[in-house]
């Protein structure tokens, strides 16, 4: 294909005073106030300390956006699950990231640190939860400054549920769960990208969470200590690992309690395999023998 | 009656293959500098690395329009960032501005597949690894690009250490010699050379350690 | 309003700072009344002058630290926060509608430790700013100024550095000092507000230094005296 193209029928173009499309990203309270870099229309909008998403000059976005995840293939492909029981709530996920069939990654962390109570897990686009994530965890903060207390699960949930419904129909993947303590106890939240926000026990996202529900849901009780509760997690990982192509890497489980979070366990799932199905030396039924004074 | 238009596709893909090898106190960023379209070469001399900072230099593949437009925008964050705060951008820092970067063209992506390579706050050699709306992660040894899948399973092989997610954590640092990353890097080249069109001409090595910055070349074929 | 910021670096550890707040009724409830705030969770801040504008600035001041979180992984310096803070300070009756018409009438204490050690920067209403090693502001702020130019050493312990600082503010404070008007905040290396009991244990603390200086303290209430005037004078120019 030419790099140098003109813009004949082939080519859809907004006219020319269309041309800068910017959409502002939604950083309500994060905007940069500083002097020097200040309104859109300089020279160089991508320069400007408040940040905005620049959209595709054609006139079919969708067309567009679907050409692009093609041609792209972000990482994508998971097994994420968590669940609330009588200690707290258990968050646990495979590692893998993969584009297409190849194995772009074996060490994603799919469990996001969002601040020392919060986690959110991570299935769909692999940009799209780390970035989004982020936001989210310095929006708490700025709340915890100015209100000298925590954001609750509840809230936290909300706010990323609202900037993914803002975005909704634009092609964002995402498939996430918050899961932490706040004053009312533990919380689970399930949110995606097409606007959904469920309030939950028990949830599993990706590709392998049919199989992991399965372990789950046979497994599951609320009265379970935390060490039998990390053992189902850490269970309905490897299960979905070893029935999804897509999932794989090293089962991660980590354990939110009155105290925050801690991770419990990271474990590679090709070794899990042989914890769950020790190889017992098979009993030798013949053996050969020389043939005596052949 | 009204005629089919081809999709609006303003991206092209120029290839080429960039790796990087983090260790102990060194970083070894490598890419060829053959840059093609289709079947055609249309350069054997294109450099895919830039220095964004003194201790950060980072390998791109993909659609070098896209890149040189990365590049520059990156180059003038830097400079800013300079003034705003009297240092040099630390790897990790350039590290996620790149992530963010590329994700505010998140619905109009840069074509372009990155590779960073540097020393981080203690001098510990580090590679960022990125896929092409800025979901990034840091590794020990990362490919990108056309050869990337011919490479990637070759450093695996010879480089795979524990993974950074296991617990009790282990150290993954690539247990090799400065010496013996960079030879690593040019046969790892040279075998991507003969299965991958986009791959040849000349691979560019930088390496950065505590004295500083240098460059090598090697000659690839240029079939 | 009077206020006795009061701030004490100490080159290894960390940053003190000690505020005076003037309950001026009964009535009031002590803990409303704010003059040490958390930027982040490195960088602490003392007020002297307009509160609401303080208010302001040190929202302004958190936006820019979390957004250089965002931006770059990594906590904002405490010069840089302090830059982007005068910056804010200067850009009055600029642009349009939105900007402010009159200068903050605050003068800040910036308290922090990064990459480079502890440090103190003291911003005034014009936006300019100076790193110190100890500073007073306020009413009352010369006099502890040059109490601290005396006291003042780089080997001094946290510890040491509270007592001082409260030794000092106390000999500026018109009333005994007690848990419910003076608040203490230290960044060590990170921001901690001294609660009402530990406020309590830094003031009943026995400190041999305090009863050195305190035999200067007549001398000290003169000199307090002309700058509360001098305070009051800055306060009515502002507003």
């Amino acid at each position: 294909m030419p790099i140098l193209l003109l813009p004949s029928t082939n080519f859809k173009f907004f006219p020319p005073k269309l041309k800068c499309v910017d959409m502002k990203l939604d950083t309500s309270g994060l905007e940069s106030t500083s002097p020097f870099f200040g309104s859109g229309d300089e020279l160089c909008p991508e320069l400007s300390a408040a940040p905005s998403f620049s959209l595709p000059l054609s006139t079919d976005f969708d067309e567009f956006q679907k050409d692009t995840k093609a041609t792209l293939k972000h990482a994508k492909g998971t097994t994420t699950l968590a669940f609330i029981f009588k200690e707290g709530v258990m968050v646990a996920a495979d590692s893998r990231a993969s584009m297409g069939g190849y194995i772009s990654s074996q060490s994603v962390k799919k469990i996001i640190e969002i601040n020392p109570y919060m986690l959110g897990t991570m299935a769909g686009g692999a940009a799209d939860c780390q970035f989004w994530h982020r936001n989210l965890g310095i929006k708490c903060r700025l709340h915890e400054l100015a209100n000298k207390r925590r954001i609750s699960v509840t809230g936290a949930s909300k706010l990323l549920a609202n900037i993914l419904y803002s975005y909704r129909g634009m092609g964002l993947s995402v498939g996430t769960m918050i899961a932490g303590w706040d004053e009312t106890g533990p919380g689970l939240y399930y949110v995606d990208s097409e606007g959904g926000r469920l309030k939950g026990t028990r949830f599993s996202v990706g590709s392998g969470s049919p199989y992991a529900y399965g372990v789950l849901d046979s497994g599951y009780k609320f009265d379970m200590s935390v060490e039998e509760a990390a053992e189902l997690a850490r269970r309905a990982i490897y299960h979905a690992t070893f029935r999804d192509a897509a999932s794989g890497g090293v089962a991660s489980v980590y354990y939110v309690g009155p105290n925050g979070w801690k991770k419990l366990s990271g474990d590679d799932v090709g070794e899990l395999h042989y914890h769950y199905y020790p190889v017992t030396p098979s009993t030798v039924e013949q053996e050969m023998a020389e043939v005596a004074g052949a | 009656m009204t005629k089919q238009h081809p999709a609006w596709s303003p991206y092209d893909n120029n290839g080429g293959t960039c790796v990087a090898i983090a260790g102990a106190d060194y970083c070894v960023t490598a890419a060829d500098t053959r840059m093609s379209t289709g079947y055609s070469i249309l350069s054997r001399d294109y450099s895919k690395i830039i220095k964004l900072a003194d201790k950060c230099v980072m390998a791109s593949s993909g659609f070098q329009a896209d890149v040189k437009a990365l590049q520059k925008l990156l180059a003038a964050r830097h400079l800013i960032y300079q003034h705003q705060h009297n240092k040099q951008m630390s790897c990790p820092a350039m590290g996620q501005l790149l992530s963010n970067t590329l994700y505010y063209k998140r619905f109009f992506p840069y074509y372009s597949f990155n590779v960073l390579g540097g020393l981080d706050n203690e001098g510990k050699g580090c590679v960022y690894t990125y896929d092409a709306v800025g979901s990034y992660e840091r590794v020990g040894y990362s490919s990108q690009g056309s050869g990337s899948t011919l490479i990637m399973p070759f450093l695996d092989n010879q480089l795979k250490s524990p993974s950074p997610l296991l617990l009790p954590a282990q150290d993954a640092v690539t247990p090799l010699s400065e010496a013996e990353a960079v030879d690593l890097v040019k046969t790892c080249f040279a075998s991507a050379t003969e299965r991958d069109i986009y791959t040849g001409d000349k691979l560019e090595i930088v390496v950065l350690n505590k004295d500083g910055i240098h460059r090598e070349y090697m000659e690839l074929r240029k079939d | 309003m009077l206020l006795r910021p009061l701030s004490w670096v100490q080159l290894q550890l960390g940053v003190v700072l000690a505020v005076e707040k003037r309950i001026n009724s009964p009535l009031l409830e002590p803990s409303s009344v704010e003059k040490i705030k958390e930027i982040d969770e490195h960088i602490g801040c003392a007020m002297s002058g307009l509160i609401a504008d303080a208010r302001t600035l040190v929202e302004h001041a958190r936006v820019e630290t979390q957004n250089h979180r965002f931006s770059y992984g990594e906590p904002m310096t405490v010069e840089s926060t302090t830059q982007a803070l005068c910056d804010l300070v200067l850009r009055f009756g600029e642009g349009d509608e939105e900007s402010m018409s009159r200068p903050f009438g605050v003068s800040l204490l910036i308290a922090g430790s990064d990459e480079n050690g502890p440090s103190l920067y003291y911003t005034d209403p014009s936006g300019t700013f100076w790193q110190c090693n100890a500073k007073a502001i306020g009413s009352g702020s010369e006099g502890a100024d040059s109490s601290l130019q005396e006291q003042y050493n780089k080997d001094l312990t946290l510890q040491e550095a509270e007592t001082i600082a409260l030794s000092i503010l106390k000999q500026v404070m018109e009333e005994k000092a007690t848990p419910n008007n003076v608040h203490i905040a230290r960044v060590a290396p990170t921001y901690h507000l001294y609660t009402p009991s530990e406020v309590e244990a830094v003031i009943n603390r026995p400190m041999s230094i305090r009863r050195k200086s305190s035999l200067k303290i007549l001398p000290w209430l003169q000199r307090c005296f002309f700058s509360s005037l001098q305070c009051k004078c800055t306060s009515l120019f502002v507003c």
